[in-house]
């Protein structure tokens, strides 16, 4: 049996207040799928399930002694994962997978954080993914006046974009346009009651090394015209005027010339403060160059950056350097070969607020071999 | 020395006037003679002797408070759903304090209708009486508070040191508050001026606190020894070097157990080992040499001549020194 294996896997769901995560959650536990979950709620509501096990927590969050202002963590996880491995048998898994839901406001890095800051709940449980459950009806708004909400889209391993009978197909295509923006590691699952496979939720791995396989950022951003696509600088028109309009009330600094309803979330071309940024190059990279690098960026901005991800090509090396960033925790290591026949490249995304894309790009760049 | 094996992991281990007993994570207390309790729905998260000396007093995450004797067990008090995370016990008041979320409740071992409830503003993590159980300390994020334990209307004495707070203890002579902390420190408080000790230096989480040598030592878990901090005379161990016993670089000390009144440490390893030595003498005694899971609960009779232990596999040991 492996190290990996004797974890428990932990899932994060995040979403604000009525986008669906206790449907979700109720559906995870009624489900006849023969796993025993035990879940860490904020508020005891209407779960009650005989089988599973639902802990409150109270979202204490608190900074850790160690220097680093960004690194807070929640204490009452430490507390409750503690408790809940003394249910462990010997040798036999207390729970299939633990499930933390998170309050409508809450902030995902100090959950994320914990998971890899403290000692015995790393050294028993293993961060599978966080998944930001969205309402398609209200995202949009959300988006505009919660800075939680754009944290937890741009945080999420993957979107789920709930009730999505409630909208029209042309507000769809608007809000996962706004989503891919803000997060484009994340695939988006369209749903409706939180009707998702569950296998899209639980053992996703998105923290997992051994499976960041495919960074892309052209996958991630289908070819203009498709569905989703995030028009950026390389489609090659002003989209600035293309589609801008808002809600009424809202005071963008682009333009707003356009007369349309007013209701819904439709068309809009908001610069949220947090983007993602696809950064790819084709040739080597200096190993050291870009290690050096990495650990200069998230130490400056590693407040602002939420995740990273990435797969480099290093010179020299016959196997990808591997990468990813909570914050200013990093996680690095040679994972498999390249193949014969594959195509060798370097990609990397960086979702946070306020980057400076250039600057990015020409760093990015600049570690080349 | 006999061992058991049981089929849940051991979350504690006490020893009572009769023997040892060893409170499991499914809910269950076994006593050393064979008597077996099963009285909590859920695990057991924290345990101390009962203050008549007879039985032992467990906190589950079904949020009861249960006192187990050989032949019979009861409910002393609830928690309304919460989890009961810390309990301590009192011989010399008699009293009872324990830990539910932010609350500190204290109930009466002889007066069935006597409980006070004490908030704090963050979750409390540990809970400790003074030697005479009149005062009781929690710890919490933010430093640690001191109660009066009958008092009903009161405000408690904060002591203040930033950071995460995770267990309490105090000196056996009254005079000083120990915490340990999230990020591998103590933190001590003289209580006289309130004059912060800061006690670092550690590789890991400190899991245990025990003073020994009539309140001269303290031992600690948490390095590749047990870690001893002198406390002699007003200053305590201010000013002054810790020292560390049976350090082996390849394991860390997890537990530790001892008495007040003698000069006897007993060590858990992360290894599975379990060691028995007098910081004043020479060498280790290994109580049990072969290494295996991680030694999760540990304990010493009040006379310091039995130690008991349990790993993380739910085998367990008792042993007479």
């Amino acid at each position: 049996m492996s190290a990996m294996s004797d974890k428990i896997p932990v899932t994060v769901l995040t979403g604000y207040l009525g986008a669906g995560k206790t449907t979700l959650l109720n559906r995870i536990l009624t489900e006849d799928h023969g796993k025993r979950y035990a879940v860490i709620v904020n508020e005891f509501g209407e779960i009650g399930i005989d089988n599973d096990l639902v802990v409150g927590a109270d979202e204490d969050v608190f900074e850790m002694n160690n220097g680093c202002v960004c690194c807070t963590v929640r204490g009452d996880l430490i507390r409750v994962v503690a408790g809940l491995m003394k249910r462990q048998r010997p040798d036999k898994p207390a729970f299939d997978a633990i499930i933390v839901e998170t309050t409508g406001l809450a902030d995902p890095g100090p959950v994320a954080q914990t998971f890899f800051v403290d000692e015995d709940v790393k050294a028993k449980t293993q961060l599978d993914s966080v998944t930001a459950l969205v309402d398609a009806k209200h995202v949009m708004a959300r988006l505009d006046d919660s800075k939680e909400a754009r944290e937890q889209v741009a945080f999420a391993d993957r979107i789920i974009l709930n009730k999505t009978d409630l909208v029209s197909e042309a507000e769809l295509v608007e809000v996962e346009r706004r989503l891919r923006r803000l997060n484009p590691l994340a695939p988006i699952t369209r749903a409706e009651r939180a009707n998702v496979p569950l296998d899209q939720v639980l053992g996703l791995g998105g923290f997992d090394l051994a499976r960041i396989l495919d960074i892309n950022p052209e996958f991630a951003n289908p070819a203009h015209g498709e569905h989703g696509h995030v028009h950026d600088e390389h489609c090659g028109h002003d989209h600035d005027h293309d589609h801008g309009h808002g809600h009424e009330g809202h005071d963008h600094d682009h333009d707003h010339s356009h007369g349309a309803p007013s209701s819904g979330a439709r068309g809009h071309a908001h610069e949220d403060d947090i983007k993602g940024i696809s950064l790819s190059l084709e040739r080597p990279m200096d190993g050291a160059r870009f290690t050096a690098w990495l650990d200069r960026l998230l130490g400056e901005q590693g407040q602002n950056i939420l995740r990273a991800k990435g797969i480099i090509d290093v010179q020299g090396e016959d196997r990808r350097l591997v990468f990813q960033a909570v914050h200013m925790i990093l996680e690095g290591d040679l994972q498999k070969p390249w193949g014969a026949t594959e195509r060798r490249w370097s990609r990397a995304v960086f979702i946070g607020r306020d980057l400076d894309e250039a600057a990015l790009k020409a760093g990015f760049e600049a570690c080349a071999a | 020395m006999r061992t058991t094996t049981f089929d849940a992991q051991i979350t504690a281990v006490v020893f009572d006037d009769t023997g040892a007993i060893f409170a499991l994570g499914d809910g269950s207390v076994r006593f050393e003679d064979g008597a077996f309790s099963s009285a909590h729905d859920g695990a057991i998260l924290c345990a101390v002797v009962h203050p008549s000396g007879d039985g032992v007093v467990t906190g589950g995450d079904d949020g009861r408070l249960i006192w187990h004797r050989r032949d019979e067990a009861g409910v002393l008090a609830t928690a309304r759903g919460q989890w009961i995370d810390a309990v301590d016990a009192s011989a010399e008041s008699g009293l009872i304090a324990f830990s539910a979320g932010k609350t500190l409740s204290v109930i009466d071992a002889k007066d069935a209708g006597f409980r006070r409830d004490f908030q704090h503003e963050r979750t409390v993590s540990g809970v400790a009486f003074e030697p005479k159980g009149r005062r009781i300390a929690t710890s919490t994020y933010g430093g640690a508070a001191l109660w009066f334990a009958r008092i009903a209307q009161q405000k408690p004495t904060l002591l203040k040191w930033a950071g995460s707070h995770t267990a309490v203890t105090f000196s056996p002579d009254g005079a000083f508050v120990v915490t340990a902390m999230q990020d591998a420190q103590l933190h001590g408080w003289r209580l006289k001026d309130q004059r912060d000790m800061r006690m670092g230096g550690y590789p890991s989480k400190v899991r245990a606190m025990s003073f020994l040598s009539n309140g001269q030592l303290l031992a600690t878990s948490g390095a590749q020894g047990a870690v001893l901090w002198p406390f002699i005379g007003a200053n305590g161990p201010m000013g002054r070097e810790a020292t560390e016993i049976g350090f082996d670089e390849g394991s860390l000390v997890a537990l530790v157990a001892s008495r007040p009144k003698h000069g006897l440490l007993a060590a858990g390893l992360n290894d599975g080992r379990v060691w028995l030595a007098d910081p004043a003498g020479q060498g280790l005694n290994f109580l049990k040499a072969e290494r295996g899971a991680p030694i999760t609960a540990l304990a010493m009779s009040a006379d310091a001549k039995r130690v008991a232990w349990a790993d993380e596999d739910g085998q367990a040991g008792v042993a007479t020194v």
